[in-house]
């Protein structure tokens, strides 16, 4: 064989493989387009579905641990943003919003653990831990549906703020149980009491050190939008990136970079609070990788528990929504479709699940068994929900005219 | 009795309708908010009325009927609280302004009823291009040939309520170089424009069954010209106004009306002829176009001055009826020396040139309009 050809078996190349995933992607969501009632994203993770283990194997785990780092980028552009979304001034105005989300919060955290404690006799910790997970609505499946439908109004808005605030609070509650892990898992006094505090702070920290840097780099670029999309995804990946090298919290450094660019931006110096078509091509691949890393077989052996954990973490959200309907200026329905709106359970869950393993990885096995059944039972569901969601409230961009005619 | 009754009312009593911007407060684009904030609108009694616009970024604001302007800006401001305290329970915005600078007209949502729905179908993309903002102040009339002589007169200074109220120099995210852009989508609308040449009720009267004849026309709400009467409210209607940045020039100009319709129904200076509106489109270009510097000319003997130069003769005209009304310093404050105070086009380039974002322009016009109500 001359040697300028490639030698045989052709060496793996991560390029065609991300070229792929995007073209996957693309069919998937135009083929969910083309039915009228499935959303894009569903497509998408449909699409990496196919292509994964439990599909057509064409991705096997190595290379999608590979892969990986596309979502991790994905994952900081969609946290930054919801953080963004956290508005203290409207906080400040309503408290009650913030009472709904710790209500909604609080009600399915708790529904979640009594009904794995006493039906599904889990121990007290993997409850908890579960329920912390529960906590926390799809902020991915949340933005990309409410963007694919051009969906404005108030159940659109809130649907985001308080997808922002569980989320938020997801991860704290998440944070707060390592000391007890470590109680578990035999961890030094000192890592009990440090470990926590070095991942609040210093994420923390992180998150305020590139807000600032970002609000000093916007009043340089000005305010134009297309300059400053390009800058702010820059600044993402390195606090990404650095999150990572010091094992910080990207969760909680990302959200807190979002939110404290909004809050700090006195002179509104951001123009573009979304990433544009650079963010979308992302937020696709992102999409196909959850659904190629969809561990069906998990969900199989454990439909009861996925069933139940469903089934309570919608009814505390509910009940804490619509608790809190009356004086809030909406009116019953739009609470229930909001409620309906916060279903989705996805890749931020994941997430945290692998942060969790990789730190107690027996625990962290064990919590998964739990939590996995939901998580893909409501990666299909919970984006369909949201869609039918919006559109029943009215938010959603109408058809254009020129379409239905 | 015809098939128009004009329903008599107290001659110069005082009414106006503002079209308010409902806009979002990230990035201060328009937003759909009209049925949300309706409803977060608790019903106060006594106060006027919040009604919805032909597009889902728009809310009206209508007043009662008073006798003068201290009552009306009372009743404005008591309603202003009302809807700025709901429009921050939902995180929204609420500005003045006769156009959003930087709103893609065909992102606006048609609000769903049956009317509006109706009007996006016949006029295509007119009807979504129309989401601009006007205030239209009604007066009172003794009885219809009262409108129709009023109707006639007050289109002699249309130009000075454009260039006065003029609010839209932006639109699609450009300088138009009008000071009124807005007033250039009304035109076309194809019953816009101005009233025929009827000298009493009775010839407009036989001129609308005419046109409910052809079939082009329900009712008057139908025609949508720069003043027209309204029979139902026994008023007219002088529409040419944008919706002004603060809720205080809005009244201002409301008691400019009034004395003006005073002036003109007391001392009664010329009477209706054809040709009153041989200029009158020129007169509305430069008012349009250059605002208080715009040229006017005059329909009765041609003389030719700057719009700020006619505001100080007519209010040297009309003080003594201001003073009767209760209204001569607001008047006054309004008319003379508008060149230098300028309208609010101009504050709102002002406000461009320093901050180069149309996002910040859209948010102080907010805060303009808002005013913290503590």
């Amino acid at each position: 064989m001359p040697d300028f050809l490639p030698a045989l078996p052709l060496p793996p190349n991560h390029i065609i493989w991300f070229g792929v995933l995007l073209l996957a992607g693309v069919v998937g969501g135009e083929i969910a387009k083309r039915t009228f009632f499935l959303p894009r994203i569903t497509g998408y993770a449909a699409a990496g579905l196919a292509l994964g283990p439990e599909g057509f194997a064409l991705l096997d785990r190595s290379l999608l641990d590979d892969l990986g780092v596309f979502a991790e980028i994905s994952i900081g552009l969609i946290l930054f943003e919801l953080g963004h979304r956290i508005d203290l001034g409207w906080l400040k105005r309503s408290p009650r919003l913030v009472l709904t989300s710790l209500a909604e919060s609080a009600a399915s955290a708790l529904l979640i653990y009594f009904t794995l404690r006493h039906f599904f006799s889990v121990g007290p910790l993997h409850s908890a831990a579960a329920a912390a997970i529960g906590i926390a609505t799809s902020p991915a499946v949340v933005m990309r549906i409410t963007a694919d439908l051009g969906a404005e109004g108030q159940v659109t808005e809130r649907t985001l703020l308080l997808t922002a605030l569980n989320c938020s609070i997801a991860v704290l509650a998440l944070t707060a149980l390592i000391p007890s892990l470590y109680l578990e898992y035999h961890g030094g006094w000192r890592t009990i009491v440090l470990h926590p505090l070095y991942l609040l702070g210093g994420s923390f920290l992180l998150g305020l050190v590139a807000s600032v840097v970002t609000l000093e780099a916007l009043q340089w670029i000005g305010k134009r939008a297309e300059a400053q999309i390009l800058l702010l995804i820059g600044l993402v990946l390195v606090t990404v990136g650095v999150a990572l090298v010091l094992k910080l919290s990207v969760l909680l450094a990302l959200l807190a970079y979002g939110g404290l660019v909004r809050n700090l931006d006195r002179n509104h110096s951001l123009v573009a609070p979304d990433f544009g078509l650079t963010g979308q091509m992302f937020f696709l691949v992102f999409f196909v990788l959850i659904g190629a890393n969809l561990d069906l077989a998990a969900a199989a052996q454990g439909m009861a528990i996925g069933a139940a954990f469903v089934a309570v973490r919608f009814a505390g959200k509910t009940a804490g929504v619509m608790a809190l309907i009356p004086g809030s200026g909406l009116k019953g329905r739009q609470g229930l479709l909001l409620a309906v709106a916060l279903t989705p359970m996805s890749g931020l869950a994941v997430i945290m699940l692998q942060d969790t393993q990789s730190l107690f990885p027996e625990f962290g096995r064990a919590l998964a068994s739990l939590v996995l059944p939901a998580i893909v039972m409501l990666e299909m569901a919970g984006p369909i929900l949201t869609q039918i969601s919006l559109k029943l409230a009215g938010e959603a961009r109408p058809e254009r005219p020129d379409a239905a005619a | 009795m015809g098939e128009l009754p004009f329903k008599p009312s107290q001659p110069l009593t005082l009414g106006v309708e503002l079209e308010l911007q409902i806009v979002n407060t990230r990035d201060y684009n328009l937003t759909r908010g009209a049925s949300d904030l309706l409803g977060a609108l608790a019903k106060k009694d006594g106060l006027g009325e919040f009604k919805p616009e032909i597009t889902e970024s728009m809310i009206e604001m209508s007043s009662s009927v008073h006798a003068g302007h201290a009552a009306l800006l009372a009743e404005l401001r008591a309603m202003r609280l009302a809807i700025v305290a709901a429009a921050r329970k939902l995180n929204l915005g609420v500005a003045g302004g006769g156009a959003h600078p930087f709103q893609k007209w065909n992102d606006r949502r048609i609000y769903d009823t049956e009317r509006f729905n109706r009007l996006a179908s016949l006029y295509g993309f007119l009807a979504k291009q129309f989401t601009v903002f006007g205030q239209h102040v009604h007066v009172g009339c003794a009885d219809g040939d009262e409108a129709v002589y009023l109707t006639h007169m007050f289109s002699r200074y249309v130009p000075h309520f454009i260039a006065l109220s003029a609010s839209s120099p932006f639109h699609q995210s450009e300088d138009t170089q009008f000071d009124s852009s807005r007033l250039s989508v009304v035109n076309a609308f194809p019953l816009s424009g101005r009233m025929p040449l009827a000298r009493n009720w009775a010839e407009f009267e036989s001129y609308f069954s005419k046109m409910r004849g052809f079939g082009v026309a329900g009712s008057m709400k139908d025609f949508y010209w720069d003043i027209r009467p309204k029979p139902e409210y026994g008023t007219i209607e002088i529409r040419v106004c944008d919706t002004p940045l603060s809720l205080e020039r809005a009244a201002a100009l409301a008691a400019y009306a009034q004395s003006l319709a005073r002036y003109l129904r007391l001392e009664r200076p010329r009477e209706v002829c054809a040709d009153l509106y041989l200029i009158y489109n020129t007169n509305r270009f430069q008012a349009c176009r250059y605002g208080l510097e715009g040229e006017l000319i005059d329909p009765f003997d041609g003389a030719r001055a700057r719009i700020h130069q006619d505001l100080a003769a007519t209010f040297q005209r009309i003080a003594a009826h201001a003073e009767d009304l209760g209204c001569r310093p607001v008047v006054q404050g309004l008319l003379m020396g508008a060149q230098e105070s300028g309208n609010d086009a101009r504050r709102l380039r002002t406000r461009f040139k320093e901050t180069q974002s149309f996002a910040d322009v859209v948010r102080w016009q907010c805060e303009q309009w808002m005013l913290a109500p503590k």
